[in-house]
């Protein structure tokens, strides 16, 4: 399942001989010089990976990474050849982060803008305050995913674990596979067109025909907007 | 009937009756701005031993007494290095009106300190106005982006804040105006609810890792604070230092809002005064006394209180609601509006309805046009020099060359209660409640 790059010239750096601050040091050096691609070398689980790099720089990281890769990003291309720890791509504001393996708890959250691609599963609360990026899972997602999502767009090719879009505001949920069940204010509404459209952008790049899935489309039904006393329940017993 | 032959139960107090009576016509609990209203043990409650015959006061208009206060030595290039030991608190640009916020920066620029964003991100006006921000990373994160990171001279991680520690920020729908709706990324007029946990972290390991993630962001060049609702605190100040902030910045249960539960703010939380005593004791534990710096935040309001949260050990105060007061909050104009509220001067508390009668806690374009920015710039500025000016004498008239110099041995307890809490005696005693005996 892991592509070895063939571009063997591109430029490495080996986390087994650098410190973090080291590693992100000479990444965001590179970025500022222009250097199109970075290999990243035994990243082992490597924490604060690529974080707050600014520019439009390819990363590939050969193997698995810690928490917060990519977060704060601003611009860069990552590609992680394995699995990713939390929060992945965490406020990421531009650019694309790619996770071949499967992705940990909250990947993209709170992500403005941009674009992160699971192609394995995704932990609990996927897309948790979604700002406006586009997270797409090709796998399943667990629990609470999109909760509080503001805007942006979560797409899950895959199975989705309870209460998916709790307290969302705005944005959309795409979900290809079963639905364990909705958070509170999360309503179906019919697919459209152009949803389908949207759809097959996202996923047919990874091989995967929107219309082999029966998805659903999730929205916010607006109904928490304002503190009412009929709403009781649904803040009572929300989950 | 005559007052005398009215009896008031003590239990269903008349605040407790119409609070049931409100409760059951709304059906839903009520929510409103400034801080607790209870009678807490405060640093009211102790007073200083100045110099006599055993201790030589400084002349209080010819001897230096030295304000300046540096926060972020631990891990930071750049620590904030203010001249006075009074900070702007957090509050956000949502909450408040983007002139007030302005007035806000100019005043802490003029005096030499910070001031702090809130819960809605940085305004480019606030930026430009304030010498020293430090840039809040909040649960709900809203307008948090790694440009403005960039900017900031201090990032504070906000855990909780002492009106009400476990929750989330609330504003209500006729604050969510176009301006404050986009910065936040939310539906305009929504009754925004924030959340209490963070996003991408839950418990002090995670903690750890995110503190490093900023650090990584802005190239350990300015200082984390973490800031913590005071609750457990002597734990929870030994976890955020584990975890690696250069400050902790602590809320007392009197610290303000502008829109929260009425049952958190009375009933949740510890007052400043004992949590003051927790944190600094933490630190001693830790060894860490003067590595990492305290702020003490909560109802500070006179240069009595900075001077006394000084002598208890912290390096700094943080003031919110005080320098609202200052520029004009619950001033006895425009009374018209204040009574249309239901309320009156000295008495308003209701910075969550959006319709602050002196254009403070406000986003509507014709109240916050009663807001003179020169001049609520002038007064804020004003008021924090007069703490200042009022710290420094009483530290002068300790004996004290530095306000830093301050100490618990300045301070004896009024009540009983204040010895315990503060671990002073009580005065005329050599009692410090609940440590050695009578």
């Amino acid at each position: 399942m892991l592509d070895t790059p063939a571009q063997t010239s591109v430029l490495s750096l080996d986390c087994a001989q650098l410190t973090t601050r080291e590693l992100n040091q000479r990444l965001k050096a590179l970025a500022t010089e222009g250097i199109p691609a970075v290999r990243i070398l035994n990243p082992e689980g490597r924490h604060n990976v690529a974080v707050g790099l600014t520019g439009p720089i390819q990363v590939t990281i050969e193997g698995s990474i810690g928490y917060y890769c990519g977060g704060l990003a601003d611009g860069p291309t990552l590609e992680i050849l394995g699995s990713s720890g939390w929060s992945l791509g965490e406020n990421l504001m531009n650019g694309q982060i790619l996770v071949r393996g499967n992705a940990s708890a909250c990947a993209a959250a709170s992500a403005h803008g941009g674009r992160v691609i699971v192609l394995g599963n995704a932990g609990p609360r996927a897309g948790i305050s979604l700002k406006g990026a586009t997270l797409v899972v090709l796998g399943n997602v667990s629990y609470s995913a999109a909760f509080m999502m503001q805007a942006g767009r979560l797409i899950i090719a895959g199975d989705a674990g309870p209460n998916l879009g709790d307290s969302m505001y705005q944005g959309e949920i795409f979900v290809g596979g079963e639905l364990t069940s909705l958070g509170a204010d999360a309503c179906e509404t019919e697919i459209t067109d152009s949803d389908w459209q949207t759809l097959e952008q996202e996923l047919l790049p990874w091989g995967l025909d929107p219309h082999s899935r029966s998805f659903k489309k999730i929205v916010c039904a607006g109904e928490l907007y304002h503190f009412k006393a009929k709403d009781w329940s649904k803040w009572k017993d929300a989950y | 009937m005559e007052r005398r032959l009215l009896n008031t139960s003590q239990t269903f107090t008349p605040e407790a009756i119409a609070a049931i009576q409100e409760s059951a016509e709304l059906g839903r609990y009520s929510i409103r701005g400034f801080g607790a209203f209870r009678n807490v043990p405060r640093l009211d409650d102790l007073v200083f031993l100045t110099a006599t015959l055993t201790r030589f006061p400084l002349e209080g208009y010819r001897e230096r007494c030295e304000t300046r206060t540096v926060l972020g030595t631990r891990f930071a290039r750049k620590p904030l290095e203010l001249s006075v030991p009074i900070t702007v608190a957090g509050m956000s640009f949502g909450a408040l009106s983007r002139t007030a916020k302005v007035a806000l920066g100019r005043a802490a620029s003029l005096v030499g300190t910070s001031t702090t964003t809130g819960d809605g991100g940085m305004l480019a006006a606030e930026r430009e106005a304030s010498a020293k921000l430090v840039y809040q990373c909040l649960p709900s994160r809203y307008g948090f982006s790694p440009a403005d990171l960039k900017k900031a001279d201090a990032i504070e991680i906000v855990v909780g804040q002492g009106a009400k520690p476990g929750g989330g920020g609330l504003l209500l729908g006729q604050k969510v105006n176009q301006v404050v709706a986009g910065m936040r990324t939310l539906p305009e007029g929504v009754d925004q609810r924030s959340p209490c946990r963070h996003p991408d972290w839950i418990g002090p390991d995670d903690l750890r890792i995110k503190i490093e993630e900023l650090r990584e962001a802005t190239d350990w060049e300015i200082p984390i604070y973490v800031k913590l609702g005071a609750t457990r605190v002597t734990d929870d100040v030994k976890l955020a230092v584990k975890a690696g902030a250069d400050v902790i910045v602590l809320d007392g249960m009197e610290g303000g809002t502008a829109a929260t539960q009425s049952t958190f703010q009375d009933h949740v939380g510890i007052p400043t005064l004992p949590a003051i005593v927790l944190a600094v004791e933490a630190l001693k534990d830790m060894d860490m006394l003067g590595e990492v710096q305290l702020v003490v935040s909560g109802g500070i309001r006179s240069g009595a209180d900075v001077a006394k949260a000084l002598a208890l050990g912290a390096d700094a105060v943080s003031l919110g609601t005080a320098t609202l007061v200052a520029m004009g909050c619950n001033k006895p104009i425009y009374v018209e509006d204040y009574e249309k509220l239901g309320t009156a001067p000295y008495h308003c508390h209701h910075c969550h309805t959006g319709l602050c009668p002196v254009g403070i806690a406000t986003q509507d374009e014709a109240l916050m046009a009663r807001l003179d920015v020169d001049q609520a710039t002038t007064h804020v500025a004003n008021y924090l020099q007069t703490l200042v000016m009022e710290a420094q004498s009483l530290a002068r008239a300790c004996g004290k060359s530095d306000v830093h110099n301050l100490e618990r041995e300045d301070l004896v307890a009024l009540t009983l209660e204040a010895s315990a809490m503060a671990r002073v005696p009580l005065a005329g005693t050599q009692w410090v409640v609940g440590q050695n005996p009578l």
